[in-house]
């Protein structure tokens, strides 16, 4: 039937986000009441400086965290209530290379797969799609260890899309790849959104973000403090470019390339 | 097979494959430690020590070696799979699939038990070649074996989720479990032990679980055979459901 999704729960965002709050023992509130709306199939971009909320956001909404207060939906499930499906719905590509050593790169894409309920011979076709797709076909008997950088990161995406996710969240993908790696993930999740996958990313490159993304969010201090499209938010903050937005608000803009520029032509004069 | 019954028999195919994969060091390791504990106090010594409780040394000491194999492996296992995991977050990838919190637990704990499991077999199989070992209460001996070795890899989860460095688990290991092990009485009867000690002895709990596995092989019963077995099974469910309680609420293992 039209307008209804998978799960039957009819046009439920991707994620819904409603004053979300989580204080760890510490004390320290990484989250002071977050809302946040992700439409089905949107490629979301949630940028903010190191420490601001955005891991601790995604570790909520992947079960990796747990909530001090407020609820999470994905496609309609309440992450907490009904985080089997859920957690079903959702791919996570974390920042952390977190491979298990213990395994091989066929292996890591296998047991994923068991771990989501996947029967043997859809995991068996699925992780030879994925193997060729991200270039991982000679590596596949190889254990994770031995694998370089840029090889893990591609398999850390590959196992996030094991089990075909309708939400792929990815926590800074591109963070110390090279520019060809970066191109070719920004091609590939670039087309996993066209298939209609919605993808929720949060990185620390702009152009990324302006390139990707069709709506971004900017959080500080675990608050979602903007929201809107690149133009939007520049716009909003009265300046030309999502990186003078990124940087009024979080009070660098002595930093703005168009500033920096001003002066470098004083001093050539 | 169901979504269900994939995940947890690929949570637990994890767990077999890591100790597999390494088979050297979880198997080949405590295996050669056995067999020169059968050799060095059984044929060796034993010699010289004569019967005990009816029994040639030999055969009286090896109940007490295999139960004691099964138990720290279980132990070793399951406390460092899950804090390797843990340091590198690849246990991420288990915490954020839609298993159960009794599935992650039952799969985590199965590892270790397993890995004693295949020990134990191995050393009961060799010690019926070398030594005439009589099995006199089998039912109460497999009931009592499987008992302690899911009792220990509850404990080997237990600290495996609590430690968050690997001096945590070694000092378990070195401190707790190896002195009550051998003080329980795997090399001796504890009827032989002048006072205090042979009162102090009954306040170990590991001194019920080696009585029990001998009166399953030898048929010597100097402990309440259906008390022990009561307890024994008291506690195994109690540590399970404590485990249990953690994992639901995340402890340690969600931030």
């Amino acid at each position: 039937m039209e307008g209804i999704d998978r799960n039957g729960q009819g046009n439920a965002p991707a994620l819904l986000v409603s004053d979300l709050v989580k204080r760890y023992a510490t004390g320290v509130e990484a989250l002071k009441g977050v809302s946040l709306e992700i439409p089905d199939g949107s490629f979301f971009g949630l940028l903010g400086p190191n420490g601001a909320g955005k891991s601790t956001l995604i570790h909520c909404a992947t079960g990796l965290a747990m909530p001090t207060s407020g609820r999470i939906e994905i496609f309609g499930n309440d992450a907490i209530t009904r985080y089997r499906e859920a957690r079903e719905a959702v791919g996570l590509a974390p920042q952390d290379l977190n491979l298990d050593w213990f395994l091989t790169v066929e292996e890591t894409l296998d047991f994923h797969g068991g771990y989501f309920g996947m029967p043997k011979a859809d995991r068996e076709e699925r992780v030879e799609e994925l193997l060729d797709a991200f270039s991982l076909v000679d590596k596949r008997d190889q254990r994770t260890r031995t694998l370089s950088g840029g090889m893990k990161r591609r398999l850390i995406l590959a196992r996030a899309l094991m089990h075909r996710p309708r939400l792929l969240i990815l926590d800074e993908p591109t963070a110390g790849v090279d520019v060809e790696l970066r191109l070719e993930l920004w091609h590939y999740v670039q087309e996993v959104n066209r298939l209609g996958t919605s993808i929720l990313l949060t990185t620390h490159y702009l152009e990324e973000a302006e390139q990707l993304c069709d709506q971004i969010a900017f959080i500080n201090h675990g608050e979602i403090v903007a929201q809107g499209t690149s133009p939007e938010l520049a716009g909003r903050f009265g300046v030309d470019s999502l990186e003078d937005a990124y940087l009024e608000l979080v009070g660098r803009k002595e930093l703005s390339r168009s500033h920096l520029g001003e002066l470098d032509g004083t001093e050539i004069e | 097979m169901s979504p269900t019954a994939i995940r947890f028999f690929t949570l637990v195919r994890r767990e077999v494959s890591r100790f597999v994969k390494i088979k050297g060091q979880t198997i080949g390791a405590p295996l050669l430690e056995t067999f020169l504990y059968i050799t060095v106090f059984g044929a060796a010594l034993g010699t010289r020590v004569g019967d005990l409780q009816g029994y040639e040394y030999i055969v009286f000491v090896v109940p007490g070696l295999i139960m004691m194999a099964w138990a720290i492996n279980a132990f070793s296992n399951n406390s460092s799979s899950i804090l390797q995991q843990k340091f590198q977050r690849a246990i991420d990838d288990q915490l954020s699939s839609p298993s159960s919190p009794g599935q992650l637990l039952t799969a985590l704990s199965l590892g270790g038990f397993l890995r004693g499991l295949t020990i134990a077999v191995i050393t009961f199989l060799v010690a019926l070649v070398l030594v005439d070992l009589p099995v006199e209460h089998p039912a109460i001996l497999i009931l009592a074996l499987v008992l302690i070795g899911f009792f220990f890899s509850q404990l080997g989860v237990l600290v495996g989720v609590r430690a968050e460095q690997f001096d945590d688990v070694s000092f378990v290991q070195t401190f707790v479990l190896t002195p009550l092990i051998f003080l329980g009485g795997v090399f001796y009867s504890a009827t032989l032990l002048p006072q205090p000690f042979q009162t102090l002895t009954e306040f170990n709990p590991v001194y019920y679980m080696i009585s029990l596995v001998r009166y399953g092989f030898l048929g010597i019963d100097d402990i309440d055979v259906l008390l022990s077995m009561a307890v024994l099974t008291a506690v195994t469910v109690g540590l399970f459901l404590f485990n249990l309680q953690l994992f639901r609420r995340g402890y340690k293992l969600r931030s």
